[in-house]
């Protein structure tokens, strides 16, 4: 079976954001939607205070709420864990929005602009209208996948089928892989370190597992 | 899903390089879809011998918006509004490319008809081109006009001295070929870390090489007032009171010395590497032998004084002995014959000086438990590994996994030797200058050749390294500047090479605009002043008034991507070709900036990765044409040739010189570049031109790690280390100070005070303090210490006009605010997002506050700069920046000609949140 | 243009902002229709022949919010996919009890049957039972996904339908007789509504919720319980102690501001302490040396 997921290891993430611009490049999201982010959190009281940089984005959660209570089909799992939106049947009723517990869900009424003077030569190469009125957020660049792997790529480990943010990790906080093949890349990963996931008491089976210290 | 993965679309992966900040090159590739750039994604080939896996860096990201930002300046322009100033509209109206050349052309040639000196003997022409360096990797074949031109004066600068790690570059340079300092990193266990922000400043080799260390467990001890991103991802944050530093490190060194073992030192390193055996006579000079001139040590086996460089012998590291026959040699050729005169060994010296620097001492001052300074001291020591080895390339090197970092304010300023003395003071005690693991320099830029650190370390006097101290002797001092900042007047240790100038203390050379000291007569601006990639009025300080000084200068050439507060003065604006239009090639690898050390070296290319937009021309053209139009094509061909683009055309067994008077294109003279770099690269056997570097994007060959460090190169010149006795620096102190006073200059003397043999605590807080009493204010009044730090997104880049990055900078807390201690914050009634003013002795600047408790109390931040009035997109920030109320005071500047970004200030609300 | 200044620390939750309004409007006009339905089934059952307006007024109000959920989605002339998903989407399932909840409510008309008018508003309490089944697996918003907003939606629902019905039924409805024991039914339903609502804030509070949400909650409590709950319970006490035309006022005064009341909870719990998850930080990581700390889920109560 094939589960893809994502393996942030946070002793790593130094929240540089190129993750982001690597996702708002590789999406062509408008500006403001970020699909991949780094939160900055801080924690404690002067003088004993931590900072720490968080990754968060769509989770493709095992079980996921969105694609329950989207009355249109448009959310769907695929077979790879990826959970994807057919943009054309999705209503933008934003549903799965207030169903996501990750806020990982994202809906642009109207086209949005880098600069007010106008579209920037890219912004119109790349403008979709199809993305406007409806639900979007990370695909795990799951047309870098799919096509990585018509050629015989590996995702997470040739970066032609890696998603974009993982590629771009300029801390080696980020990994892509198959967590249900056990000689994979991430369960590798994560065999070795102690890590937990995100909103676990909700039950939804996020896929991004957040490794917070080596397994001692 | 990405929407351009329509079928029917031309798509194009096109490899160039990002160089925006100094912890560049990066490696990149551009997909273009359509004719259109889309998206950047890292140069997957590059992977391999890149050291941080062939990563990019967030700016590079920005590089798309760039090239089609709405606010490009599409075509040349002139001034029509003969009047400048902020509140001056400059006119500018659209000409062609042939009139602004013509123009330019024009001035140069009238002021080559009058001399390129003025009357003062200083350069008709002033260039200032952004930090580090790095608007060198853009301009192409610029510097070869420049050249071909001749006198050129780099003072005015764009912050270098200020926002620069200044104090590092001049005595990291002095004492181990360490323009920039850095850490050891794959190899480190253990980094204290005095404000060294590399999480953001370092690039992508710092943050992935650091990365990696925490995997490996490695530790970061971050001392600074605020939690930066590289303070977050350390195993400890210390919160120091600012400028406190140096007594922080005196007092490590002393528990060192006093509370630990001397056998935890490296005591082979500290005899034979360093001057601590060097017996120091009663006038604070080397005692040196009468017949050869050489300093003394003493020799424990045969119980005698013998020289520096005798073999087979003990020296003492410790102790007081008695000579029978020495002399000191003092300023000026002073010197002192001594018979039966008692030496204390350097080490002794510095040991007895630093008796007084007690943690609990230094507690009081920094706010840090002496507790704390006790603990990094001790676990200082204990990840030094004194004894181990480790061999490199089948060479058994010594291991010494711990250094020290300094941040950019931590070494700039009053306090600054001290720091740095401090730092690699710490490094020679336990033999870990220069060593695997240890304290590196990377980079060379004072020394010759730039390009090769072990080459430039020539043995000089004394068994040191030699250095190209600007004179200070009577003879050959040079009493009048020869360039607008005074930099080798004022400054031996500036030295004399292509970066000097710009090095220099810059702000003197705006300070002097205002006001020349009377000892010299009033300088005078440049006659025609060309920038690119920088943005001095915002980027230093006191920002209005270097604004209002820009003003003055009669003829100014901006490169311009958009317009912006230094541009506003201009009176032609050329707009280049952006990072993705224009065509260089550039060396990679080997040992750069920061953390910029490879195991390969070789070639990038830069290219336009989309046709350039109309009207915007590639530097090496206008480079080109500038050089035609002045009569000065043989000799910028010539220039280029002999390498001056980076390059030189000929080698062993190939040649591609230019011929002296055909005007060359642009794509000419890099595909002989190209064919040059290739050949050189392969030693003859492979030649690849331009069409190949298009598709290929670069070329390496191996680099030896050996080369990262100083170290084997010091034990096969038998050189020493200048440590901790600082002889040198004491003499031409007062031998500059001599030569000032002769000329009746007092101006300097608190700076003079810095030339210490041993570095000396001053109440250094106080200074500040003292020239907010000077400016007519009370320390009460100003009780907060406002500080500022480098955002990755933004440091370097040049790109404030660019929405992409601000997005990404905004996710970090504080971008664009005023940071300040939210428990502070309350007891003042301010809170989140409230308008405030703070403000210094000088003016006020104004923003929104970010509340946070990972800062001190007594500190303030605002990260990176801002205050924009004129920047495109920048102006609408309403984002607050230090350099708007920071002075330009010759009070606040240090010896080496440099300030730090600090200042005291008071904070105010002035308004709700939105 | 002027650049946005925002706290960019968003780690804790926020106020959702993709349903507004509008979206509010749905579950008002539901709410108030279906409500409104089941009390008219109660009139009619008590004797009155009344159809056709208690009908109009019901499914007016239920498709007022239809049209208000239509204006707030994004793709609306594909509306129509909202009936793809019967398996898990309540708000298919709401789509798809629209339909028969019109069906039999035209036939009531068209027949002037007062049984059918009793089905519709069985339909419609399913259909009310479909929205509060919509919020409750909004899973995102702590505030929604709290199993006790399903009785508080239909709580309210009820007492909403009993305030509309307390302001025009006396108008429309063949004999005012039939409503006779409308006031303390009204009573009984603000109360329960009362004590649904009460318990719902204090089991967010006792159970951890964002602190956004409580503040919100806790803001409009005394508004929702004076206007909303106590004052129309003293009309309605008032209208059943007096008598003759004061009383009859008394008590439509009392339903409107019942009704009100509940429109209020409503547009409080949509769009104003509809705080979103935020994120939690599982664990503070090691930094090179050391041990892990607790992490934090930054905006929330203690539970």
């Amino acid at each position: 079976m094939t589960k893809y997921g994502i393996v942030a290891d946070l002793r790593r993430c130094v929240g540089c954001q190129t993750c982001t611009a690597a996702c708002r490049h590789a999406n062509a999201t408008p500006p403001g939607v970020q699909w991949r982010k780094v939160l900055d959190i801080e924690t404690g009281e002067y003088p004993d205070v931590q900072r720490t940089f968080l990754p968060v984005g769509c989770m493709h959660c095992d079980d996921p709420p969105c694609m329950h209570v989207c009355p249109s089909t448009a959310t769907r799992k695929r077979d790879d864990g990826i959970v994807v939106i057919l943009y054309e049947l999705c209503i933008g009723c934003a549903y799965c929005a207030v169903a996501c517990p990750y806020q990982a869900r994202f809906k642009i009424q109207e086209r949005t602009l880098a600069y007010v003077e106008g579209a920037t030569k890219n912004e119109d190469t790349r403008f979709d209208p199809a993305m406007l009125g409806v639900a979007q957020k990370c695909t795990f660049c799951v047309d870098r996948i799919d096509d990585g792997l018509a050629k015989g790529l590996k995702p997470g480990v040739d970066p032609e089928a890696t998603p974009a943010c993982v590629n771009s990790c300029i801390a080696g906080a980020l990994h892509f892989g198959n967590v249900d093949d056990k000689d994979s890349n991430v369960s590798r990963y994560l065999a070795k370190t102690e890590w937990s996931r995100m909103h676990e008491e909700l039950e939804t089976g996020p896929n991004i597992y957040y490794v917070w210290d080596e397994k001692r | 899903m990405a929407p351009d993965g329509a079928s029917a679309r031309e798509v194009k992966r096109v490899p160039t390089y990002c160089y925006q900040c100094v912890a560049g090159p990066e490696l990149l590739t551009v997909k273009v879809v359509d004719g259109v750039a889309t998206e950047v994604e890292p140069n997957f080939k590059s992977a391999d011998v890149h050291p941080a896996n062939g990563k990019i860096c967030v700016k590079a990201f920005g590089l798309v918006q760039k090239l089609y930002n709405p606010h490009r300046i599409t075509t040349p322009m002139k001034r029509t509004n003969p009047k400048k100033g902020k509140d001056q509209d400059p006119g500018f109206v659209p000409i062609s490319w042939d009139e602004a050349l013509d123009l330019i052309a024009a001035k140069l040639n009238e002021l080559a008809a009058k001399g390129k000196v003025n009357e003062q003997g200083m350069p008709r022409i002033a260039a200032s081109f952004g930090g580090g360096g790095t608007p060198t990797q853009y301009m192409g074949t610029f510097p070869s006009f420049l050249g071909a031109w001749g006198p050129v004066d780099f003072s005015f600068g764009s912050g270098q001295g200020v926002k620069c790690t200044h104090s590092e570059h001049l005595y990291g340079e002095f004492w181990h070929r360490a323009f920039t300092v850095c850490p050891d990193t794959p190899y480190a266990k253990l980094i204290v870390s005095f404000g060294a922000n590399v999480e953001a400043s370092g690039g992508v080799c710092a943050v992935w090489r650091h990365a990696e260390a925490r995997g490996r467990g490695a530790r970061r001890i971050q001392i600074e007032p605020h939690l930066s991103v590289t303070g977050a991802t350390s195993s400890k944050w210390i919160p120091i009171r600012p400028r406190t530093d140096p007594a922080f490190m005196f007092a490590m060194i002393h528990a060192i010395l006093f509370e630990h073992p001397r056998d935890r030192l490296d005591i082979p390193f500290l005899k034979h590497r360093s001057s601590s055996p060097y017996l120091v006579g009663p006038n604070g000079f080397f005692l040196r032998d009468p017949a050869s001139g050489k300093p003394l040590m003493w020799d424990s086996r045969l119980d005698r004084p013998v020289l520096f460089d005798a073999a087979d012998v003990d020296p003492a590291l410790e102790g007081t002995f008695r000579v029978a026959k020495a002399y000191e040699l003092g300023a000026d050729g002073q010197r002192w014959d001594h018979a039966d005169v008692l030496g204390a060994t350097s080490f002794t010296k510095m040991v007895e000086h630093l008796r007084q620097y007690t943690p609990e001492w230094a507690a009081k001052i920094c706010d840090v438990p002496a507790e704390s300074i006790r603990f990094v001291a001790s676990e200082y020591l204990d990840a030094a590994c004194v004894g181990q080895t480790i061999e490199i390339e089948g060479r058994t090197l010594p291991l010494r996994p711990v250094s020290v970092q300094l941040g950019k304010t931590v070494n700039n300023g009053w306090g600054g030797y001290d720091t740095c003395w401090s730092r690699t003071m710490l490094a020679v005690l336990i033999g870990g200058l220069e060593t695997p693991g240890g304290t590196l320099g990377t980079t060379v830029r004072l020394n010759r050749p730039a390009d090769n650190k072990q080459a430039s370390a020539k043995p000089g006097p004394d068994g040191f390294m030699d250095y190209p101290m600007n004179p200070t002797d009577k003879e050959n001092w040079i009493g009048m500047p020869q360039v607008r900042n005074a930099n080798r007047t004022l400054i031996p240790l500036v030295a004399n090479s292509p970066w000097s100038q710009a090095l220099g203390p810059t702000h003197l050379a705006w300070l002097f605009q205002q006001e020349t000291p009377p000892e010299w007569p009033q300088m005078q601006p440049p006659d025609l002043w060309f920038v690119y990639r920088t943005n001095p009025a915002i980027s230093f300080w006191d920002t209005p008034t270097i604004s209002a000084v820009m003003a003055k200068f009669p003829f100014t050439v901006c490169f311009a991507f958009t317009r912006d507060e230094t541009n506003h003065m201009a009176d032609i604006l050329l707009p280049d070709c952006t990072d993705m239009e224009g065509l260089q090639l550039i060396r990679i690898g080997g040992t750069k900036y920061v953390e910029q050390f490879w195991h390969h070296q070789g070639v990038a290319l830069r290219q336009p990765v989309v046709p350039p937009m109309e009207g915007a021309r590639d530097f090496t053209w206008v480079s080109t044409e500038l050089a035609k139009r002045t009569g000065l094509l043989a000799s910028y061909n010539t220039y280029i040739s002999r390498g001056a683009a980076g390059i030189p055309l000929r080698g062993p067994n190939y040649d591609y010189t230019l011929a002296p008077d055909v005007a060359y294109s642009h794509e000419d003279i890099w595909d002989r570049s190209c064919k040059a770099a290739s050949m050189e690269i392969s030693e003859g056997k492979e030649e690849r031109d331009l069409a190949w570097f298009k598709e290929n994007g670069f070329l390496v060959k191996s680099f030896s790690q050996l080369d990262w460090y100083l170290y084997p190169t010091m034990v096969e010149r038998n050189m020493r280390f200048e440590l901790p006795y600082q002889e040198r620096l004491k003499r031409i102190g007062l031998e500059l100070g001599n030569r000032l006073h002769e000329k009746n200059i007092h101006w300097w003397d608190a700076q003079l005070e810095e030339y210490a043999a041993l570095p000396e605590w001053q109440d250094f807080p106080a200074k500040w303090e003292n020239v907010v009493v000077k400016m007519g204010g009370t320390p009460e009044e100003y009780p907060f210490w406002l500080l500022t730090s480098r955002s990755m997104q933004f440091s370097w880049g040049n790109n404030v006009a660019i929405q992409m990055i601000r997005e990404m900078a905004r996710n970090m807390r504080g971008v664009g605010g005023v940071l300040m201690n939210a428990t502070r914050a309350k007891e003042m009634g301010i809170a989140e997002g409230d308008l405030v003013e703070v403000r210094s002795p000088l003016r006020a600047t104004k923003g929104r506050v970010a509340l946070a408790q990972g800062i001190r109390p007594d500190t303030l931040l605002i990260i990176a700069q801002f205050d924009h009035w004129a920047t495109p997109f920048a102006k609408d920030f309403e984002s607050p920046s230090l350099n708007t109320v920071m002075p330009i005071s010759l009070d606040l500047t240090d010896s080496t000609g440099s300030g730090a970004d600090v200042t005291r200030v008071a904070i105010k609300k002035i308004g709700g949140a939105r | 243009m002027s650049v946005r200044f925002d706290n960019p620390d968003r780690a804790e939750p926020w106020a959702q902002r993709h349903w507004d309004l509008r979206a509010a409007g749905n579950f008002i006009g539901g709410g108030t229709g279906t409500g409104f339905l089941a009390l008219a089934a109660i009139v009619v059952l008590a004797g009155s022949k009344t159809v056709l307006p208690f009908i109009v007024i019901g499914l007016g109000f239920v498709a007022l919010g239809l049209f208000c959920v239509w204006l707030e989605i994004g793709r609306m002339f594909r509306a129509a996919n909202v009936l793809f998903h019967p398996q898990t989407s309540w708000m298919t399932r709401e789509a798809l009890v629209a339909a028969p909840l019109f069906g039999v409510g035209l036939f009531a008309i068209w027949f002037d049957d007062r049984m059918a008018l009793v089905a519709t508003a069985a339909v419609g309490l399913a259909f009310l039972y479909c929205q509060a089944r919509i919020l409750q697996a909004s899973k995102g918003i702590p505030a929604w996904r709290h199993p006790l907003v399903v009785p508080l939606i239909i709580a309210t629902g009820l007492a909403e339908g009993a305030g509309l019905m307390g302001v025009i039924g006396w108008f429309v409805v063949d004999d005012r007789f039939y409503m006779q024991f409308l006031p303390p039914l009204f009573a009984v339903l603000l109360v329960a509504r009362f004590l649904v609502w009460r318990t719902y804030i204090r089991r967010l509070g006792r159970e951890g919720a964002p602190l956004g949400t409580l503040a919100v909650l806790r803001h409009y409590q005394p508004m929702i319980f004076g206007f909303g709950h106590l004052a129309p319970f003293v009309l309605f006490l008032m209208g059943y102690v007096i008598s003759g035309r004061s009383a009859l006022l008394s008590v439509m005064l009392g339903a409107a501001m019942a009704l009100v009341g509940g429109w209020l909870i409503k547009v409080v719990l949509i769009t104003q302490a509809a705080y979103n998850q935020g994120f939690q930080l599982p664990k503070i990581p090691v930094r090179g040396i050391g041990m892990p700390r607790p992490g934090a889920k930054p905006g929330w109560s203690e539970p």
